[in-house]
Order: structure tokens, then C-alpha cells, then sequence
């Protein structure tokens, strides 16, 4: 229930930026968004879309076939069964083994959820205006299909993702490699 | 109203069920009348009330049209329960009020479909239902008195079906204490409240909202509601325990509405019907009779009213919907997942903890008293499924001009609601079957062939393991093997030689895609896409579809469906770290064997020889590509399973052990992977929060060869 009137929240404040943005103070905050690692390059969440992070369980290959190999398999997260995914190996990227940094931070979008395993959770920032990078030609850059924008801040570039692409956009992400 | 108003829903939901739960009902007396040929009074009353509540709840809702319809069938009923034991021509009467009630069900059908509602218009069955009240009302009159003539017809008020006739009513006229104020408004909070409970016609003074004379004119007059008189008890019951009421009294409905004329033959009949409620007749229209009828203060002592209804709004049984069941299922199955997480956890080791694990066991107890709880609101016997084949069977059997009886047995067997839900129509199919083909054309064919000229259908349900076995049999001609055959071959279906296959398989074709052996379509069946279509939503909810068939004696389907669909037995084996779920009920037996048992084929890999039968071996671990140190024979198990078509020997690491397990579907996101084609059917959560994999054994045995 909680993850649906968030979605709301969300998608109210896509709409606002994606349409008259104008209107917003450069430093009012839009939402806030988590941050995570894989390798040197730092993504991000939008926080409405996360249910929760956990440690990486014990996960559940799924031997058929046709699931490609970014789904890793399923997982128990409190009696609910959810299908976990790789970011490194969906975004092209060596899998590299779990260690006790490694997080599976579960986004959920239309009652449909999916685990994410990450190298490492970084922080939670207020995603404003003046961060967003006015660069809408990324065509060039890797693995941005699942890039919704950028944010340019004093200690890095984020890379906030598209949620809705990461679970529903399968066919983009069997190309992502 | 063209369109139901949103927020309505709820509403219309429970208008939807209701109708329904009443409408069979009705069908079921009917049915059980029609058989016996004899209306009880009893029926008749049910049958009347049956009617009132449809026609109170269509107007509550402001169906118009049902309204009407139900108005007039009602009429039709008052007539029957007015002059009982008259009635010439029954089978018009019953063919008319199964009409009714199908045109009702369709209705209330075309109500839940949403979207644009367009009501129907009923004017002829309504003009059929008047003539059918009015065929029994002259079949009394006609001997009796000329005033039958009279113009003033009853009931037929189709101008003004929102006012029912009045000698259906009863009024009570009500003063409230001296000088407790605001008596307008009292007597709306009290309309309100029997409105709630009984079907109040009309009441008196009005606008008793906005008019503020309406309380000067209550002092004076006392505030007059006509209701329903099968409501009596509700209503005496609701205005005693108001407070501030001083007094009331039952007044008769032809005072109240004189203006109105009424027919002479029911005058007389609410006069009865008065009398017993009111022992002194004297009613007079002043402030304070002198003495009061029946006053609040002598009404308690003359409660047992003649009326013994039951009063409608009072249930044990209340529904509720299906998702906040599932939803309760599942916090259960967690409720349990984490019981067993917290007693058995690793920190717990080598604590004593003496009254811990009492209270721990205490605690598995009550869970599993839960569990069994939860699924047993789920299970619902199969008497509603099988009651309406009655009806189908006594439609085709007027239709067929065959004579058959429906013998049922079993019904009060449980299954899973979903399963129930999804019986409805390959049963409807398979009586049906039975009624066309089965049963023979021909009584005087019956009768040549030893059997009784009344032909007899039964349906019977019994659970057995895990299993319920439901069989529709008919003890007609039986399935000619040598017409399937010839009928098979025309049509393409055989695939070996016809002398290869036994009866059962050639009794079984019957139900593949594209086979008839009726020469006509006839309007119930013959099309030649019912059978396996049958089966298919048989296979849908988890069952299976098989024919028995002795020539000349009958022929009986046999439906075995598991018990529900959320919970399966299953024997978890584990290969590597991945534990696999096989369901029980595949299973024939496990067993070790040595390497040299093994027979080698080189077209289609390895086999074992069981008591003389060859079983191919498929290995879990090559078919999953999961990697196992345990590949020898000698170090694993053999589990041989079976469904209907074929028996396979799966190779896996080792038996874990037998467990009822809950089954959850492979979530959402892999839905656009055939993961089912794969052979497993889902998953499933274990004690110690794991996820095992289900195996679909017939996906299973179907993906290896």
C-alpha cells in the first residue's frame, strides 16, 4: 500500500519536472534519491520507488532457458517471492563476487518488484533542480538507455536511473550488454 | 439510469449476490414443487418473500424494469397464496416464473458486466405475469361472486409500481411523549431506522425534513408509516426501543389509504389478516384511543405475531471477498514462515529454554489451528454447482422430450472456491452431454434393452487424498467404440493403427478437439468443441478429464481435481543447493539403484527396467544445468513419476522429505519467460525461509522427449 501512494508521489514529481519545470526554485527539492555504487560510477534511486534494502540472501536460480542471465533468480524477502537482478551484468559490467557490502535494494513499480544487487549503498540526496545536468543527447554514453537524468554535484556525477525501464523494459536490457 | 454511479460498487456488488443467492433459491423450490406437483404453503410464503426482498432491493437500487418484474410475479404469488389449491394450469405458472427468473439472472448478469447499462424492457413477460395473476384470481371469483367484475382490479398499478398494492401494508401510527420537541425530526430518524430493516410503502406527514409544521401535525395526528406486514415484528421491535415514543398503535391499511380502491374479495382478506394482528377492532383516528389497540405498553405480552418470518436482516452468514481471503492466507503462510524461523533460530543453540519451548509448542498449535481455520473459509461444498444442473435437466428434458432423473449425491463435498468457480461450465457441459447423447432417444429402446423407461443422470462427489472425484454418469447407451473409431479415423485423429488401441483409449477420444459423433447440432450440444473444451478447463484448475463407458449400460466422466489449489503435498529433493517440490501425487515410489541396473540405449539415453517395464531416466541436474558432484546412479535416488500419458524415472541427489507446502506463482516479472514450459509449475517458500522450485511433472516429461 505504502509502495503505491509513493509511486503517486513520484510520478507527480516526474510530471512536474518532465513538463513545467519552470516554475521550480533552483534549490527547492524534487525528491530524494538513493545513491549506490558499481565500481567507480555512482547511480541513483529515486526514493519512492525503493521498498527496502537488505543484505544479498540466498538466491533461487531459476533453471529455464529463456531467463536471461542478468536474473539471478528469486528471493524470499518476508514470504514474498521477488526476482533479483544483477546491475553489473545488466549494465554490461563484470559480475564481481558478493562481499558484505554488496546490497539488494528492492524497487517496486505497479505491484511488480524487483531486487537490484549493487556493489555498495552509498547515501540518500535531495535530488533540486540546478543539479540536474541539461545534457538530453546521452546516446553516446554506455548504458544509458536506463538513465532518466544526471546529476552534476560538487563530489560527482549520479546517474539516476529509470525505474520503470529496469522493470519493464526487458528487451532493452537484453540489449544493454 | 443508464449508467451505475461510481461509488455505488460495493452496493451493486451486494445487490449482485443477493439477487443471485434468491434467485436460486427460488429456482430450487420451483424445482423441488414442480417434482412433488404440490405448493406448500410454506413454499408459497418463501417464494412470496423471495420476490418482496428482489423487488424491495431492484427499487433500493432503482432498477426499474426488475423492479416491475418482480412487482408482477409477486402479484402473481399473492393471487396463488390467495386461493390456494385452484390452480388449473400449473406448468404455465411455473414456466412463466422460471422465465421471469432467468430474464431476472441475465438482468442481474448485465448489471455486473458494467459499463453502459441499458435495462431491458419486460413489458411482456410482465403482460404474461398479469395475465397468469389474473387467470388465477378469475378461477376463484368466477364461482363465487359477481363482483369479480368490478373495475377496481387489484395490483396491476404498473403506473405506479413505486407504491406496492396496500393490502400487502400495514400502518402504525406513533405519538411521541408531550413536549420532547422537535417531533418531525424524531420521526425521520425513525423512518430512517425501520427503513434499514423493513420495506416501509409510505409514511405521513412528508417532507418531515423541511416542513415545520410536520411536527405540529405529528402532536396532533401521531406519524403514520405504512409498511410491509411481513415486517410486523421488525417494526414493533425497532418502535419499542426508540426513545421518547409514548404510544402506538397497528391501524388497518384501508383506513390509512381509503381514497384508494380495493377489490372486494382481498378487503376481506386483509380484514382477516387485521383482525389477528389487532383484537379490538375499534380503530379510531383520534389523537389518544381510548383504549389503545395496542399500545407500548401491552405489546411485549401479544409479541408472537402470526408471521413467524425469519427476519431477513439478521445472517450467520456473511461473504466476503475473495482477495481479503487470499490476502489472510498469505500473512498466515508468513505468521508460519516466521514461527518456524523464530524457534528454530541458530542463536537459540545450546540455551535451556525450558518454558520457551512450552510456550513455542503452544504457539505451533494455535498457528496450525489457524492454518486449518483459513483454508477451511476457503473450501465450499459443491451443492450450488450441482443444484443448477437440476435446472438444465429439467429444460432439456421438456425440450428432449426425454425423461430423466437427476440423481445427486455427495454435494456437501468441499473444494477450494476457486475450483467451484471453475466447475460451473464443464459440469453444465457434461450433463448436458449425458442428456443428449448419453441418455437414449428412444424410452421404448430403454425398455427392450432391460432398463427402466426413465433414464437417470447422477452426479456424485467424493474426496479421496488429496483428491476430490467428481463422476456425471448416465445409464444410457453407452459409447459404441466402433463408431468413435470410424468417426476418429474420418476426422484425422488416430495415429497409429486403429487395431492398436484398447477400449479406454478409444472411449477417450471422445473428448480430443474436433470430435462429434452426434450427426445433428442440436441447439445443447454436437457442435464438437464442447468435450475438449471440457477438458481443458478441467486441466485449467489442476484436473484432470477421463471417460468409463460399457455399451449398452452408460457412461460416466470421472473429473478428479485436486482439493485447493494453494496448498499441494510434495516430496522435496535436492540437487546440489537447489531443492525441488514433486507433488505427491505424481509419484509412485523412489528407490536406490546400482550402476549395472541401468540400460543404455543409443537413441534415447539411458533406462531402468522396473518389474519389467522400461523407464527412461531424466536427471534433474542435466535438465536444470545445475552443477552437482552426485552424477552416479549409486549416489543419488530414482523417483518415479506418472501422468496420464507417460512415466519417467528423475534422477536427483537425495530425498529431503515429505512436506505440505504452499504454492506461489513465479512472480510478475518473469511471467514473459516460459518458465512453465520448462517444467515447474512455481515456487515455494520452506520452513527456513528457502524458496523451493515446483515441478510440473507433465511439462516436465513433455520438455525431455
Amino acid at each position: 500500500m505504502m509502495a503505491v501512494s509513493n509511486q503517486a508521489y513520484a510520478n507527480d514529481k516526474l510530471a512536474l519536472r518532465g513538463g513545467s519545470a519552470v516554475g521550480h526554485e533552483k534549490d527547492e527539492e524534487i525528491t530524494k534519491a538513493l545513491t549506490f555504487a558499481l565500481g567507480e560510477q555512482v547511480y541513483g534511486i529515486e526514493i519512492p520507488y525503493i521498498i527496502e534494502i537488505i543484505s544479498v540472501p540466498k538466491i533461487t536460480r531459476v533453471p529455464c532457458n529463456e531467463v536471461p542471465y542478468f536474473i539471478k533468480g528469486i528471493i524470499n524477502v518476508r514470504s514474498k517471492v521477488v526476482p533479483v537482478v544483477n546491475m553489473r551484468s545488466c549494465f554490461g559490467k563484470e559480475e564481481i563476487d558478493y562481499n558484505e557490502k554488496t546490497s539488494t535494494i528492492i524497487v517496486s513499480m505497479d505491484d511488480i518488484s524487483v531486487g537490484l544487487i549493487v556493489d555498495e549503498v552509498l547515501a540518500v540526496l535531495s535530488v533540486q533542480q540546478k543539479f540536474i545536468a541539461k545534457t538530453p543527447e546521452l546516446n553516446n554514453v554506455n548504458n544509458n538507455k536506463f538513465i532518466n537524468y544526471i546529476l552534476e554535484m560538487n563530489d560527482g556525477i549520479k546517474l539516476i536511473l529509470d525505474i520503470k525501464k529496469i522493470i519493464f523494459d526487458h528487451d532493452l536490457m537484453l540489449r544493454g550488454e | 439510469m443508464a449508467k451505475i454511479e461510481s461509488g455505488m460498487d460495493a452496493m451493486v456488488d451486494m445487490y449482485i449476490f443477493e439477487s443471485n443467492t434468491l434467485l436460486e433459491q427460488l429456482d430450487e423450490i420451483l424445482l423441488r414443487t414442480e417434482t412433488a406437483n404440490v405448493f406448500t404453503d410454506e413454499d408459497i410464503n418463501e417464494i412470496f418473500r423471495i420476490m418482496h426482498t428482489v423487488k424491495g432491493s431492484s427499487a433500493m437500487m432503482g432498477f426499474e424494469n426488475l423492479q416491475l418484474l418482480s412487482h408482477h410475479g409477486e402479484d402473481m404469488f399473492f393471487m396463488i397464496r390467495e386461493n390456494p389449491g385452484k390452480i388449473k394450469d400449473s406448468r404455465f405458472i411455473y414456466d412463466l416464473v422460471f422465465r421471469m427468473s432467468d430474464l431476472f439472472k441475465a438482468e442481474v448478469e448485465l448489471i455486473q458486466n458494467g459499463g453502459d447499462y441499458v435495462p431491458t424492457d419486460f413489458s411482456d413477460t410482465i403482460a404474461d405475469l398479469e395475465k397468469g395473476a389474473a387467470m388465477i384470481r378469475d378461477v376463484q371469483n368466477q364461482p363465487e361472486t359477481s363482483t369479480a367484475d368490478s373495475p377496481s382490479v387489484p395490483a396491476s398499478t404498473a403506473g405506479v409500481p413505486a407504491l406496492p398494492r396496500d393490502e400487502n401494508g400495514m400502518s402504525v401510527r406513533i405519538f411521541f411523549q408531550e413536549g420532547c420537541k422537535m417531533e418531525h425530526l424524531r420521526s425521520f430518524l425513525l423512518l430512517n431506522k425501520i427503513r434499514e430493516e423493513a420495506h416501509v410503502i409510505d409514511y405521513e406527514p412528508k417532507n418531515l425534513e423541511e416542513d415545520p409544521n410536520a411536527a405540529a401535525t405529528i402532536i396532533e395526528n401521531g406519524f403514520i408509516i405504512t409498511f410491509d406486514k411481513e415486517d410486523d415484528n421488525t417494526v414493533t421491535n425497532i418502535i419499542e426501543k426508540a426513545v421518547n415514543i409514548a404510544s402506538y398503535e397497528i391501524i388497518s391499511a384501508q383506513e390509512n389509504t381509503s381514497a384508494e380502491p380495493t377489490p372486494p374479495p382481498i378487503v376481506e382478506e386483509v380484514s382477516a389478516v387485521i383482525e389477528t394482528f389487532v383484537p379490538t377492532p375499534t380503530v379510531s383516528s383520534a389523537p389518544v384511543a381510548s383504549p389503545p389497540p395496542r399500545s407500548y405498553e401491552q405489546a411485549p405480552a401479544q409479541q408472537p405475531a402470526p408471521n413467524q418470518q425469519i427476519n431477513p436482516g439478521k445472517q450467520s452468514i456473511i461473504s466476503v471477498n475473495l482477495s481479503k481471503l487470499d490476502q489472510l492466507h498469505d500473512i498466515v503462510g508468513e505468521i508460519i514462515t516466521t514461527e518456524t524461523m523464530v524457534i528454530s533460530n541458530p542463536e537459540l543453540e545450546g540455551l535451556k529454554l525450558e518454558s520457551f519451548l512450552k510456550s513455542a509448542r503452544e504457539l505451533k498449535k494455535l498457528t496450525d489451528e489457524l492454518q486449518d481455520t483459513v483454508m477451511s473459509i476457503r473450501m465450499v461444498p459443491l451443492a450450488g454447482p450441482f443444484q443448477k444442473m437440476n435446472r438444465i435437466v429439467r429444460d432439456m428434458k421438456v425440450k428432449l422430450g426425454k425423461d430423466v432423473e437427476l440423481k445427486i449425491e455427495g454435494e456437501t463435498t468441499e473444494v477450494d472456491k476457486s475450483i467451484v468457480d471453475n466447475l460451473n461450465d464443464p459440469l453444465m457441459h457434461l450433463v448436458r452431454n449425458c442428456m443428449d447423447h448419453g441418455i437414449e432417444n428412444n424410452a421404448q429402446d430403454r425398455v427392450e434393452a432391460g432398463k427402466s423407461a426413465k433414464g437417470t443422470i447422477t452426479l456424485n462427489a467424493a474426496s479421496s487424498s488429496g483428491e476430490v472425484i467428481i463422476t456425471v454418469s448416465d445409464d444410457g447407451g453407452g459409447i459404441d467404440t466402433e463408431k468413435v473409431l470410424k468417426k476418429a479415423e474420418e476426422n484425422g485423429l488416430l495415429y497409429k493403427s486403429a487395431r492398436e488401441y484398447t477400449e479406454r483409449e478409444i472411449q477417450n477420444m471422445i473428448l480430443l478437439p474436433g470430435f462429434s459423433t452426434n450427426e445433428v447440432v442440436t441447439e445443447y450440444s454436437g457442435r464438437g468443441v464442447g468435450m475438449d473444451v471440457v477438458r481443458q478447463n478441467i486441466e485449467k484448475c489442476g484436473g484432470t478429464l477421463t471417460v468409463e463407458s460399457v455399451f449398452g449400460e452408460g457412461t460416466t466422466f470421472i473429473i478428479k481435481i485436486p482439493l485447493t489449489l494453494a496448498i499441494i503435498e510434495g516430496m522435496e529433493v535436492e540437487v546440489a543447493e537447489t531443492i525441488f517440490t514433486i507433488p505427491i501425487s505424481a509419484i509412485k515410489e523412489s528407490f536406490k539403484v546400482k550402476g549395472s541396473d541401468i540400460i543404455h540405449d543409443t537413441q534415447r539415453g539411458e533406462m531402468i527396467m522396473i518389474r519389467g517395464v522400461c523407464y527412461p531416466i531424466l536427471r534433474l541436474h542435466e535438465k536444470f544445468t545445475i552443477d552437482t558432484k552426485i552424477v552416479d546412479f549409486e549416489d543419488g535416488i530414482l523417483i518415479l513419476v506418472e501422468t496420464d500419458k507417460k512415466n519417467v524415472c528423475i534422477f536427483a541427489d537425495r530425498l529431503i522429505g515429505e512436506q505440505q507446502v504452499v504454492v506461489k506463482p513465479f512472480p510478475p516479472y518473469l511471467n514473459r519467460y516460459n518458465i512453465k514450459g520448462a517444467g515447474l509449475s512455481g515456487c515455494t517458500i520452506m520452513g527456513d525461509g528457502s524458496i523451493a522450485l515446483i515441478i510440473d511433472v507433465a511439462n516436465l516429461i513433455e520438455g525431455y522427449q
